[in-house]
């Protein structure tokens, strides 16, 4: 909450300044659903493909998606 | 009540640890506190707010012990005597009372997976006004309610901005205390991080709280 980008180092992603950090504290009965950013190079990839680049941690907002072709690595 | 469960802000809890392939229960127990907590809650003797409430009681130095279902489970056992459905007694020695007439229990194994996946909708569709619009600058009230209450310390007094307005829902601060749903507007208010955490915040970041009406003051 006071220090976002602090938490999200701790997952392991580091974030540049240039970046906007929108924290959403979920007080209510409303939940949210985080779509991960694409990946660079995913353009032509079919849903499948698509997929298996998505992680637990891009899904919860801490993450980015598998860039594509190391998908092995995570 | 400003319990130490409303950590946003504070420091020195330590970096995250963040655990490859978390299994969903850690234990089987956990599992089993999560079926008997649904199925308990199908009674309808309490709601979501009291049970949530329970966990804000368990005392501070305990709390911050104790794992997130191990704080349901003491929770959970508190709100089973409140509610009359048990009495500390037949917790302690794990049988009814005498002549405690046997129940049916209204959620079966049938209807179990449904209510899961479907949750309790919080939602009303009453007419009610909304006291704020899109757009509009707001206060969170500064107030310190005893009871439960869905404000976080970390905005109370601070301004922002309606970013939309989620529609009517149930208010968890009469209804943990069964004085009434008392249903009303719930906004997505925009704080900048600077506004609650002063300088020292990136300049682009915010924070995004979900507001009753009864929290808010035009600003």
């Amino acid at each position: 909450m006071i220090d976002p980008r602090g938490v999200l180092r701790e997952f392991g992603l580091q974030l540049p300044e240039t970046v906007e950090v929108r924290v959403w504290d979920s007080t209510a009965e409303l939940r949210y659903l985080v779509l991960p950013e694409r990946p660079a190079g995913s353009e032509k990839l079919s849903e499948e493909e698509l997929a298996a680049l998505v992680t637990r941690d891009s899904m919860v907002g801490v993450g980015n998606a598998i860039p594509p072709g190391q998908e092995a690595r995570s | 009540m400003n319990g130490v469960h409303d950590m946003g802000g504070m420091h020195g809890m330590g970096p995250i640890q963040p655990e490859k392939n978390e299994p969903v229960f850690h234990a089987p127990w956990e599992g089993r506190l999560f079926a008997l907590r649904r199925a308990a809650g199908a009674w309808r003797k309490w709601n979501i707010d009291t049970t949530r409430h329970e966990v804000e009681l368990v005392p501070p130095a305990e709390y911050l012990r104790l794992s997130y279902f191990a704080r349901q489970f003491v929770a959970f056992l508190e709100t089973l005597v409140k509610s009359g459905l048990v009495t500390s007694t037949e917790i302690e020695t794990g049988t009814p009372a005498a002549g405690r007439p046997k129940l049916n229990p209204p959620l079966t194994a049938e209807k179990a997976a449904e209510l899961v996946a479907k949750g309790v909708p919080a939602s009303r569709d009453v007419k009610v006004a909304a006291r704020f619009q899109t757009g509009q600058r707001v206060r969170a009230r500064n107030m310190h309610p005893v009871g439960h209450t869905r404000l976080p310390r970390y905005v109370r007094g601070k301004t922002g901005v309606v970013h939309r307005d989620h529609g009517v829902f149930v208010f968890p601060d009469t209804n943990a205390h069964f004085l009434g749903e008392k249903p009303q507007h719930v906004y997505s208010v925009r704080f900048a991080a600077r506004e609650l955490w002063g300088q020292q915040a990136a300049p682009l970041d915010s924070v995004y709280v979900d507001m009753w009406d009864d929290y808010l003051d035009a600003a």
